[in-house]
């Protein structure tokens, strides 16, 4: 008769292990180091997979480009010009009631209007007498009032401009366009 | 599983199925996954730089952008391909 031969000792620690978890031990036999193994195919997959993602988001952006331009354009009465003097401001809603905007008579006789919202984080930017440019309290950022262009602080990008037309005295604000 | 004796097989460990590549190999599998992981780097920086030239204003370059994201994609999607087919290539 043959001799049955004694358990190893990973057969006991298991049979110990058993009497401990019960049953599903023995129906999923995973180490728990295996349980949480990621394999480099299975890490590629999902490099790929972020991959795609990151490309659908760019796409997406790009369709967002064509199908909903930031450029906005309504005409809109600003103010008479002899109301806004040399180096004067005068602020105004536009396109929306909700969107603050605003006009600028420079010194060299032009006028310029620009989006009043900050391009960092959308606070409200005001006219700075003493240096000539546009200012945002929230983060001190600064713009340059000829052109809209960020010269100092945390914002990036410029101003939005606003195109102008004028008709005999009348300013018209007619089209928001992102620069 | 039953090992024949009343007794059950402790199951796989990480060394069980961990395949490491044959000697040599290892330099050229990191290499890979690091230059993998670079070009999804700059995808991500290419989403950025799209995400900015949108809130400018956009242009045609958002289009360039989102061909060369596209490429490093279809690359990726290659390389999955190629494994696939050949799996001793690990």
């Amino acid at each position: 008769m043959m001799q049955k031969s004694p358990p190893t000792q990973v057969e006991q620690e298991f049979a110990r292990g058993r009497r401990r978890f019960g049953r599903w031990r023995a129906e999923f036999p995973y180490h728990w180091d295996a349980d949480e193994f990621v394999s480099r195919r299975e890490l590629l997959r999902l490099a790929v997979m972020t991959s795609g993602a990151l490309f659908a988001a760019t796409a997406g952006i790009a369709a967002l480009n064509y199908v909903k331009p930031l450029r906005t354009a309504s005409r809109q009465l600003i103010a008479p010009a002899p109301a806004v003097p040399p180096g004067g401001v005068h602020y105004f809603q536009y396109p929306t009631a909700e969107d603050s905007a605003i006009l600028l008579h420079l010194p060299d006789g032009r006028f310029v209007a620009y989006s009043g919202k900050c391009t960092h984080l959308s606070c409200a930017v005001y006219h700075d007498q003493q240096s000539g440019n546009l200012l945002c309290p929230c983060h001190e950022g600064v713009f340059d009032s000829r052109t809209g262009a960020p010269i100092a602080g945390p914002p990036q990008r410029p101003l939005p401009r606003i195109i102008l037309s004028q008709e005999g005295s009348n300013i018209y604000a007619v089209e928001e366009v992102p620069q | 599983m039953s090992m024949g004796n009343g007794y059950y097989f402790h199951g796989e460990s990480t060394a069980d199925v961990e395949r490491t590549p044959p000697p040599g190999r290892v330099a050229i599998v990191l290499t890979g996954l690091a230059i993998g992981i670079l070009l999804m780097g700059i995808q991500l920086w290419l989403l950025t730089v799209a995400l900015d030239l949108y809130l400018s204003g956009g242009g045609p370059s958002v289009l360039v952008l989102t061909l060369i994201s596209g490429l490093i994609f279809l690359g990726g999607l290659f390389v999955l391909r190629l494994l696939g087919r050949h799996p001793h290539l690990r």
